[in-house]
Protein backbone atom coordinates (compact mmCIF):
# COMPACT_ATOMS: atom_id res chain seq x y z
CA UNK A 1 0.00 0.00 0.00
CA UNK A 2 2.83 2.54 0.92
CA UNK A 3 4.36 2.13 -2.26
CA UNK A 4 0.71 2.44 -4.20
CA UNK A 5 0.23 5.87 -2.32
CA UNK A 6 3.73 7.34 -2.24
CA UNK A 7 3.46 9.09 -5.06
CA UNK A 8 -0.02 10.39 -3.81
CA UNK A 9 2.00 12.38 -0.94
CA UNK A 10 1.41 9.47 1.62
CA UNK A 11 4.17 7.97 3.77
CA UNK A 12 3.55 4.77 5.43
CA UNK A 13 5.07 4.48 8.70
CA UNK A 14 5.18 1.45 10.85
CA UNK A 15 6.30 1.42 14.72
CA UNK A 16 7.26 -2.04 15.99
CA UNK A 17 6.03 -1.15 19.64
CA UNK A 18 7.86 -4.69 21.16
CA UNK A 19 10.30 -4.78 24.03
CA UNK A 20 11.94 -7.67 22.21
CA UNK A 21 12.94 -4.47 19.98
CA UNK A 22 14.95 -5.51 16.42
CA UNK A 23 15.27 -8.99 17.05
CA UNK A 24 11.64 -9.66 17.22
CA UNK A 25 10.64 -6.91 14.51
CA UNK A 26 13.47 -7.77 11.84
CA UNK A 27 11.89 -11.63 10.78
CA UNK A 28 8.63 -9.67 9.98
CA UNK A 29 9.77 -6.34 8.48
CA UNK A 30 11.83 -7.93 5.86
CA UNK A 31 12.33 -5.50 2.94
CA UNK A 32 9.56 -2.63 2.99
CA UNK A 33 10.86 0.59 1.65
CA UNK A 34 8.68 2.56 4.72
CA UNK A 35 10.59 3.36 7.36
CA UNK A 36 9.88 0.69 9.74
CA UNK A 37 10.61 2.18 13.45
CA UNK A 38 11.42 0.27 16.57
CA UNK A 39 9.73 1.23 20.08
CA UNK A 40 11.29 -1.01 22.43
CA UNK A 41 10.01 1.21 25.63
CA UNK A 42 6.77 1.29 24.45
CA UNK A 43 6.96 4.90 24.91
CA UNK A 44 5.89 6.38 21.80
CA UNK A 45 3.25 4.16 21.28
CA UNK A 46 1.88 5.10 24.74
CA UNK A 47 1.75 8.90 23.83
CA UNK A 48 -0.75 7.60 21.60
CA UNK A 49 -2.19 5.11 23.72
CA UNK A 50 -2.10 2.61 21.28
CA UNK A 51 -3.75 -0.10 23.83
CA UNK A 52 -3.58 -3.04 21.58
CA UNK A 53 -1.88 -3.64 18.35
CA UNK A 54 -1.91 -2.97 15.43
CA UNK A 55 -3.57 0.35 16.09
CA UNK A 56 -3.36 2.60 12.69
CA UNK A 57 -3.55 6.52 13.36
CA UNK A 58 -3.71 8.42 9.98
CA UNK A 59 -1.94 11.88 10.74
CA UNK A 60 -2.31 15.28 8.07
CA UNK A 61 0.04 17.28 6.60
CA UNK A 62 0.02 19.93 9.45
CA UNK A 63 0.56 16.87 11.88
CA UNK A 64 -2.73 16.77 13.04
CA UNK A 65 -4.67 13.65 13.50
CA UNK A 66 -7.65 12.45 11.94
CA UNK A 67 -7.83 9.02 12.36
CA UNK A 68 -7.08 7.21 15.74
CA UNK A 69 -6.06 3.41 17.18
CA UNK A 70 -8.08 1.84 14.35
CA UNK A 71 -7.54 -2.04 14.83
CA UNK A 72 -7.11 -3.22 11.89
CA UNK A 73 -4.73 -5.52 9.50
CA UNK A 74 -4.02 -3.72 6.68
CA UNK A 75 -1.46 -5.92 5.44
CA UNK A 76 -1.25 -9.03 7.05
CA UNK A 77 1.68 -11.56 6.08
CA UNK A 78 0.81 -15.20 6.58
CA UNK A 79 4.07 -16.63 8.48
CA UNK A 80 4.67 -19.60 6.68
CA UNK A 81 3.85 -18.70 3.25
CA UNK A 82 4.65 -15.27 3.25
CA UNK A 83 1.81 -14.19 1.19
CA UNK A 84 0.21 -11.10 2.24
CA UNK A 85 -3.56 -10.50 2.82
CA UNK A 86 -5.26 -6.80 2.44
CA UNK A 87 -8.19 -5.70 4.46
CA UNK A 88 -9.80 -3.82 0.80
CA UNK A 89 -12.18 -1.74 2.75
CA UNK A 90 -9.64 -0.22 5.05
CA UNK A 91 -7.53 0.11 1.69
CA UNK A 92 -10.42 1.70 -0.16
CA UNK A 93 -10.95 4.30 3.00
CA UNK A 94 -7.42 5.21 3.11
CA UNK A 95 -7.13 5.72 -0.57
CA UNK A 96 -10.46 8.25 -0.08
CA UNK A 97 -8.50 9.79 2.44
CA UNK A 98 -5.70 10.38 -0.16
CA UNK A 99 -7.40 11.60 -2.87
CA UNK A 100 -10.27 13.81 -0.86
CA UNK A 101 -8.13 15.22 2.24
CA UNK A 102 -9.40 16.77 4.63
CA UNK A 103 -13.20 16.23 2.80
CA UNK A 104 -12.93 12.42 3.42
CA UNK A 105 -15.90 10.75 5.46
CA UNK A 106 -13.35 8.57 7.05
CA UNK A 107 -11.82 11.77 8.81
CA UNK A 108 -12.75 12.02 12.63
CA UNK A 109 -14.85 14.55 13.80
CA UNK A 110 -13.48 16.15 17.59
CA UNK A 111 -16.13 13.73 19.31
CA UNK A 112 -14.95 10.80 17.67
CA UNK A 113 -11.18 11.38 17.97
CA UNK A 114 -11.62 12.31 21.62
CA UNK A 115 -13.64 8.94 22.17
CA UNK A 116 -10.33 7.45 20.66
CA UNK A 117 -8.20 9.25 22.87
CA UNK A 118 -9.32 9.49 26.16
CA UNK A 119 -7.50 12.00 28.43
CA UNK A 120 -5.25 10.01 30.98
CA UNK A 121 -6.35 9.77 34.83
CA UNK A 122 -3.50 8.70 37.47
CA UNK A 123 -4.38 4.97 37.52
CA UNK A 124 -3.42 4.91 33.72
CA UNK A 125 0.23 6.34 34.55
CA UNK A 126 0.44 4.08 37.41
CA UNK A 127 -0.39 0.79 35.42
CA UNK A 128 2.03 2.38 32.82
CA UNK A 129 4.64 2.45 35.26
CA UNK A 130 4.35 -0.97 36.84
CA UNK A 131 4.26 -2.07 33.05
CA UNK A 132 7.44 -0.43 32.36
CA UNK A 133 9.28 -1.70 35.65
CA UNK A 134 8.08 -5.51 34.91
CA UNK A 135 9.31 -5.06 31.28
CA UNK A 136 13.03 -3.72 32.37
CA UNK A 137 12.41 -6.21 35.37
CA UNK A 138 11.99 -9.38 32.74
CA UNK A 139 14.43 -8.28 30.21
CA UNK A 140 17.24 -8.12 32.80
CA UNK A 141 17.29 -11.92 34.16
CA UNK A 142 14.86 -11.09 36.71
CA UNK A 143 11.69 -12.35 34.91
CA UNK A 144 9.95 -13.84 37.85
CA UNK A 145 10.11 -10.54 40.00
CA UNK A 146 8.16 -8.73 37.13
CA UNK A 147 5.05 -10.65 37.67
CA UNK A 148 4.04 -8.92 40.43
CA UNK A 149 4.29 -5.31 38.36
CA UNK A 150 2.15 -6.71 35.65
CA UNK A 151 -0.37 -7.71 37.51
CA UNK A 152 -0.61 -4.77 39.11
CA UNK A 153 -0.68 -3.15 35.38
CA UNK A 154 -3.39 -5.39 34.33
CA UNK A 155 -5.74 -4.87 37.95
CA UNK A 156 -5.60 -1.02 37.19
CA UNK A 157 -5.98 -0.89 33.89
CA UNK A 158 -7.91 -4.77 32.32
CA UNK A 159 -8.85 -3.43 28.88
CA UNK A 160 -5.34 -2.44 27.95
CA UNK A 161 -4.83 -5.74 26.11
CA UNK A 162 -0.97 -4.22 25.28
CA UNK A 163 -0.04 -4.99 29.30
CA UNK A 164 -1.45 -8.40 28.95
CA UNK A 165 0.18 -9.91 25.43
CA UNK A 166 3.53 -8.13 26.26
CA UNK A 167 3.63 -9.67 29.87
CA UNK A 168 3.07 -13.03 28.56
CA UNK A 169 5.53 -12.80 25.49
CA UNK A 170 7.98 -12.07 28.82
CA UNK A 171 6.94 -15.16 30.72
CA UNK A 172 5.13 -18.33 31.44
CA UNK A 173 1.53 -17.72 30.92
CA UNK A 174 0.12 -20.68 32.55
CA UNK A 175 2.33 -21.07 35.21
CA UNK A 176 2.50 -16.79 36.23
CA UNK A 177 -0.95 -15.85 35.40
CA UNK A 178 -3.26 -19.05 35.01
CA UNK A 179 -4.31 -21.10 32.09
CA UNK A 180 -7.64 -18.91 31.85
CA UNK A 181 -5.80 -15.69 30.85
CA UNK A 182 -4.33 -17.76 28.20
CA UNK A 183 -6.91 -18.63 27.22
CA UNK A 184 -8.33 -15.26 26.98
CA UNK A 185 -5.43 -14.41 25.01
CA UNK A 186 -6.02 -17.05 22.24
CA UNK A 187 -9.79 -16.28 21.70
CA UNK A 188 -10.27 -12.32 20.55
CA UNK A 189 -14.11 -12.94 21.11
CA UNK A 190 -13.74 -14.06 25.16
CA UNK A 191 -13.08 -10.04 25.29
CA UNK A 192 -12.90 -6.74 24.03
CA UNK A 193 -9.86 -7.58 22.26
CA UNK A 194 -10.12 -4.69 19.51
CA UNK A 195 -12.82 -1.69 19.46
CA UNK A 196 -15.16 -2.74 16.21
CA UNK A 197 -13.34 -1.27 13.44
CA UNK A 198 -15.73 1.78 12.67
CA UNK A 199 -14.76 3.67 8.76
CA UNK A 200 -17.02 6.53 9.84
CA UNK A 201 -15.74 9.61 10.76
CA UNK A 202 -18.66 11.92 11.42
CA UNK A 203 -22.32 11.60 12.41
CA UNK B 1 23.30 2.85 52.17
CA UNK B 2 22.03 0.19 49.09
CA UNK B 3 22.50 0.63 45.36
CA UNK B 4 19.35 1.25 43.66
CA UNK B 5 18.45 1.68 39.84
CA UNK B 6 16.71 4.54 38.78
CA UNK B 7 14.86 4.64 35.63
CA UNK B 8 13.91 8.31 35.03
CA UNK B 9 11.69 8.60 32.27
CA UNK B 10 14.94 8.06 29.88
CA UNK B 11 17.80 7.65 31.59
CA UNK B 12 18.83 5.22 33.65
CA UNK B 13 21.12 5.50 36.35
CA UNK B 14 22.73 3.65 39.78
CA UNK B 15 22.21 5.49 43.31
CA UNK B 16 24.70 4.26 45.56
CA UNK B 17 23.51 6.34 48.68
CA UNK B 18 19.91 6.04 47.93
CA UNK B 19 17.70 5.44 50.85
CA UNK B 20 14.78 3.57 50.16
CA UNK B 21 12.17 3.79 52.65
CA UNK B 22 9.02 1.74 51.94
CA UNK B 23 7.58 4.14 49.35
CA UNK B 24 9.78 6.71 49.33
CA UNK B 25 13.28 7.00 48.02
CA UNK B 26 15.98 9.53 49.46
CA UNK B 27 18.70 10.76 47.38
CA UNK B 28 21.44 12.71 47.97
CA UNK B 29 21.67 15.94 46.01
CA UNK B 30 23.98 14.99 43.42
CA UNK B 31 22.51 11.65 42.98
CA UNK B 32 19.44 13.83 42.52
CA UNK B 33 20.55 16.09 39.51
CA UNK B 34 22.44 12.73 38.22
CA UNK B 35 19.31 10.60 38.27
CA UNK B 36 16.91 12.59 37.50
CA UNK B 37 18.10 15.97 36.49
CA UNK B 38 16.45 18.44 39.02
CA UNK B 39 18.81 20.75 41.39
CA UNK B 40 17.50 22.03 44.45
CA UNK B 41 18.03 25.75 44.07
CA UNK B 42 17.05 29.13 46.22
CA UNK B 43 14.21 29.36 43.47
CA UNK B 44 12.87 25.64 43.68
CA UNK B 45 13.57 22.60 42.50
CA UNK B 46 14.69 23.00 38.96
CA UNK B 47 15.56 21.55 35.79
CA UNK B 48 15.82 23.33 32.88
CA UNK B 49 13.48 26.03 32.39
CA UNK B 50 10.86 24.67 35.39
CA UNK B 51 11.17 25.71 38.61
CA UNK B 52 8.86 23.68 41.15
CA UNK B 53 8.63 25.96 44.50
CA UNK B 54 9.25 24.45 47.71
CA UNK B 55 6.67 24.16 49.78
CA UNK B 56 7.01 25.75 53.22
CA UNK B 57 6.69 22.93 55.42
CA UNK B 58 9.59 21.58 53.44
CA UNK B 59 8.52 18.20 52.81
CA UNK B 60 11.35 17.20 50.45
CA UNK B 61 14.65 17.12 52.71
CA UNK B 62 15.75 16.07 55.49
CA UNK B 63 19.54 15.66 56.61
CA UNK B 64 21.55 12.27 57.15
CA UNK B 65 21.15 10.88 60.54
CA UNK B 66 25.00 12.73 61.01
CA UNK B 67 23.98 15.69 59.48
CA UNK B 68 26.63 15.81 57.39
CA UNK B 69 24.70 16.12 54.11
CA UNK B 70 20.97 16.56 53.01
CA UNK B 71 19.14 13.94 51.19
CA UNK B 72 15.85 14.40 48.86
CA UNK B 73 12.83 12.61 48.63
CA UNK B 74 12.60 12.12 44.94
CA UNK B 75 9.00 10.04 46.11
CA UNK B 76 7.58 13.00 47.51
CA UNK B 77 8.77 15.31 44.24
CA UNK B 78 6.89 13.13 42.28
CA UNK B 79 3.62 13.34 44.01
CA UNK B 80 3.41 16.56 43.85
CA UNK B 81 4.65 16.99 40.46
CA UNK B 82 1.74 14.13 39.44
CA UNK B 83 4.21 11.56 38.16
CA UNK B 84 3.60 7.86 39.04
CA UNK B 85 6.55 5.53 39.97
CA UNK B 86 6.65 2.12 41.30
CA UNK B 87 9.28 0.03 42.68
CA UNK B 88 10.96 -2.96 42.88
CA UNK B 89 12.71 -4.20 46.60
CA UNK B 90 13.63 -7.63 45.52
CA UNK B 91 15.67 -5.64 42.63
CA UNK B 92 16.16 -2.13 44.39
CA UNK B 93 14.12 -1.06 41.01
CA UNK B 94 12.58 2.53 40.53
CA UNK B 95 11.00 3.91 38.10
CA UNK B 96 9.71 7.05 37.48
CA UNK B 97 7.14 8.34 34.41
CA UNK B 98 5.96 11.28 32.99
CA UNK B 99 5.27 14.83 35.17
CA UNK B 100 1.69 15.58 35.64
CA UNK B 101 2.08 18.60 32.88
CA UNK B 102 3.24 15.72 30.11
CA UNK B 103 0.67 13.63 30.69
CA UNK B 104 -2.50 15.49 31.90
CA UNK B 105 -4.65 17.06 28.97
CA UNK B 106 -2.67 15.49 26.03
CA UNK B 107 -3.78 15.28 23.04
CA UNK B 108 -6.63 17.86 23.76
CA UNK B 109 -5.31 19.54 20.22
CA UNK B 110 -5.54 17.10 18.29
CA UNK B 111 -1.65 17.51 17.33
CA UNK B 112 -0.06 14.36 16.89
CA UNK B 113 2.81 14.02 19.44
CA UNK B 114 6.23 14.16 17.66
CA UNK B 115 8.86 11.51 18.75
CA UNK B 116 12.11 10.42 17.42
CA UNK B 117 12.85 6.39 16.91
CA UNK B 118 15.34 4.49 15.11
CA UNK B 119 14.84 2.25 12.41
CA UNK B 120 16.92 -1.46 12.19
CA UNK B 121 19.83 0.15 10.86
CA UNK B 122 19.89 2.44 13.69
CA UNK B 123 19.13 5.76 11.93
CA UNK B 124 16.91 8.10 13.93
CA UNK B 125 13.19 9.32 11.85
CA UNK B 126 10.81 11.79 13.39
CA UNK B 127 7.31 12.49 12.92
CA UNK B 128 8.03 16.10 12.42
CA UNK B 129 10.15 15.35 9.12
CA UNK B 130 6.91 14.09 7.34
CA UNK B 131 5.46 17.58 7.48
CA UNK B 132 3.85 18.30 4.56
CA UNK B 133 2.68 14.73 4.10
CA UNK B 134 -0.17 12.35 5.25
CA UNK B 135 1.29 9.95 7.51
CA UNK B 136 -0.40 6.76 7.91
CA UNK B 137 1.19 5.35 11.48
CA UNK B 138 1.01 1.59 12.60
CA UNK B 139 1.83 0.24 15.45
CA UNK B 140 2.63 -3.60 15.54
CA UNK B 141 3.84 -6.15 17.75
CA UNK B 142 5.40 -9.54 16.99
CA UNK B 143 3.54 -11.30 19.74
Amino acid sequence: MGEELKGQNLEVVTVAADAKGPDAAEAFIGTSKHPSLIDDKLQVAEMFDARNVPAAFWIDESGRMVRANDPVYAQRRNRETGEVSINNQYLDAVRDWVVNGGRSVHVMDSERLSSRLPALEPDDVLAAAHFHLGTYLALHGHADDAVVHFKRAHALRPENWTYKRQASSLGDIERDYGATFQEALKDPASGPFYPPLDLEGRG
Amino acid sequence: MSEATVLYQDRESKASFAEPEGDELWLTLAELKAVSGWELKPEGVCKDEICVPVPDHQPWTRLTDDRSEKLFNLSQFARHIGQPFAHDDANAVWYFGPAGWEWKDRLASRQAPDFALPDLFGKMHTLSELRGKKVFLLFWASW
